[in-house]
């Protein structure tokens, strides 16, 4: 038998990729399943240093020293900025690479202020404690036109689990439970 | 006298690379071209920035550094003991990311489009650095010829990585040592081979005096370990007069710039030259090829105290906007420079080269080439009404 050579593009396998999309599209369980729920849990390291477990995965947080932190790892809003530009990277590849768009180097560069530090301290009800605007520019060389790229770009972030998030400013259900 | 012995128009080095070429430079890069083979590609790319320079006017041509991936990473492949490496790559070996990242925010560039020579082993010479491109251009034009080289400051620093080159150079001035011997015979061999203008790059002579304190650059990866401006230019002035001293038989020109990656005015470094002329003055070379197309240079009053004791290469274009400078423009600023410098003294190129780093070219070859011919246009109209030579 005829063996099938396997087509790799972007450092993924395109067969694989589109036997998701065609699974996600034709099986509603594998749908489901791929939703979620998503889970992770962040165990408290002293001082403003955390840790997050993510499936077989680990991050660490920290904070800069000026807050009399040890600064080891990123700040968590740090972690929400790369996840940002994490996720936004994600789909433009996967696009890209179903439109069979070879890549050669891309990179998204991300910026936030917050609203007012104060409002993180208890210091003030004002403005708010988050980044009120997320700044992110992608550098890109693709065999692509530019219009193709700037397209995808624009998918990327519309349809950015992530980004999609953010801007839409998911419902946080607290719970407490004091042991 | 000849009608072009008078405001020659030259070059500063690259010229936009067609798509086809910067696909060959990936491509040998990732080594999938030999070096024959992308030689061969590159050979009508350097034919092509020959006849646009030939039209446009030009009577020192470059080969538009077609076969480099910018104007000093290219020595990776004549030097033994080099690696590329991306500033994306440098990212994992460098201390301060933070102050990397702050960098490279201000000059608004990606951190895989700048890539820099790192030593790794013994730095050695494999073949010439130019000379195989010399004898092409040489071959392809009757023009005389230019050959840019990055200077041996530029080199050394941006070669010099704490962490990859110290195992084999301890410290950055070991490396210099080699550097100013291996561009010292290649200038003699370039001298040898017919080159006619042999320029020295060091931009970031600027970037001692003008950049951020403690701020690295692109283009120079050990910026960090740099001390004060007046002992890094010191050096960078050491390290220029024991490359070339006593070397005659071809004008030797050092080039300094301001950056040459972004089409934004605001990211690039701005300042006069006053506190580079002591060093730069004291090179013995005869030339110093400067950027003055545009107000972050500053004003050319700075050499009055020198007078013209050295060429000056007058830039009177901006290699990254799309205006294409009028002839009477860059007229008068030639005006102003005769007020210093005679006019046997002055050249006429762009502030710096139209693709200096080969993912980010600063124009397209069309208007390149009207610059260029502006230029031409300008040099004519001086020799005629200014000089009184016809043209």
């Amino acid at each position: 038998m005829q063996k099938v050579e396997e087509k790799h593009l972007n450092g993924l396998t395109v067969s694989k990729l589109e036997a998701f999309v065609n699974d996600i599209k034709s099986k509603p369980d594998a749908a489901e399943a791929v939703n979620g729920p998503w889970r992770t849990r962040v165990e408290w390291q002293g001082g403003l240093r955390a840790k997050a477990y993510m499936r077989n995965h680990v991050a660490n947080f920290d904070e800069p020293e000026g807050l009399g932190a040890t600064d080891t790892a990123a700040s968590a809003h740090e972690h929400v900025l790369s996840a940002v530009g994490a996720c936004m990277m994600t789909g433009l590849v996967f696009q890209a690479t179903r439109r069979g768009i070879k890549i050669h180097n891309a990179e998204i560069a991300l910026e936030g202020t917050f609203g007012d530090i104060k409002n993180w301290a208890g210091l003030t009800d004002e403005s708010t404690p988050g980044y009120p605007e997320i700044k992110a520019k992608i550098y890109i060389k693709a065999d692509a036109d530019k219009a193709t790229l700037e397209h995808l770009w624009n998918e990327a972030w519309k349809r950015s689990v992530v980004a999609q998030t953010v801007t839409r400013g998911a419902k946080i259900v607290p719970e407490f439970e004091a042991l | 006298m000849s009608d072009t012995s008078l405001f020659p128009v030259t070059v500063v080095g690259s010229w936009p690379r067609p798509p086809w070429l910067i696909d060959g430079l990936r491509k040998r890069q990732s080594k999938e071209l030999s070096f024959e083979e992308f030689n061969a590609t590159a050979d009508n790319a350097v034919l092509a920035a020959i006849k646009y320079q030939e039209d446009a006017g030009v009577d020192i041509l470059s080969d538009g550094e077609q076969r480099r991936d910018n104007f000093y990473s290219f020595v990776v492949e004549k030097l033994e003991g080099l690696n590329l490496m991306t500033v994306a790559q440098l990212l994992n070996h460098v201390k301060d990311r933070a102050r990397f990242e702050e960098t490279l925010r201000a000059l608004d560039v990606p951190a895989f489009a700048m890539k820099s020579p790192v030593a790794i082993g013994q730095v050695r010479a494999k073949s010439g650095l130019a000379t195989d491109e010399l004898r092409f251009l040489k071959a392809h034009t009757k023009h005389k010829t230019k050959v840019p080289l990055p200077g041996p400051y530029m080199l050394t620093k941006s070669s010099w990585f704490p962490g990859l080159s110290d195992k084999v150079y301890p410290n950055v001035e070991d490396l210099g040592v080699e550097v100013s011997k291996l561009l010292r015979n290649e200038i003699i061999a370039l001298r040898d081979d017919g080159a006619d203008f042999i320029q020295l790059d060091e931009p970031i002579l600027t970037q001692m005096v003008y950049g951020a304190e403690g701020a690295e650059s692109f283009m120079c990866a050990a910026l960090a370990s740099r001390k004060d401006p007046t002992e890094e230019l010191s050096y960078a002035l050491e390290l220029m007069n024991r490359t070339i001293q006593g070397i005659s038989g071809v004008k030797l020109g050092v080039h300094v710039c301001r950056g040459n990656w972004s089409r934004k005015e605001d990211v690039l470094l701005k300042g006069n030259y006053g506190p580079l002329l002591p060093y730069l003055m004291e090179m013995k070379l005869d030339q110093l090829v400067l950027e003055f197309a545009t107000p972050r240079a500053g004003e050319l009053e700075v050499f009055k105290e020198y007078g013209d004791e050295k060429e000056l290469g007058l830039g009177v274009v901006n290699p990254r906007s799309s205006d294409i400078e009028l002839p009477e423009v860059i007229e008068k600023r030639v005006r102003e420079a005769l007020k210093i410098f005679d006019p046997s003294k002055i050249f006429l190129n762009p502030d710096c080269g139209f693709g200096t780093f080969a993912e980010r070219p600063m124009n397209d070859a069309g208007v390149a080439f009207a610059k260029l011919q502006s230029i031409s246009e300008a040099a004519k109209s001086l020799r005629r009404v200014e000089v009184g030579i016809p043209a």
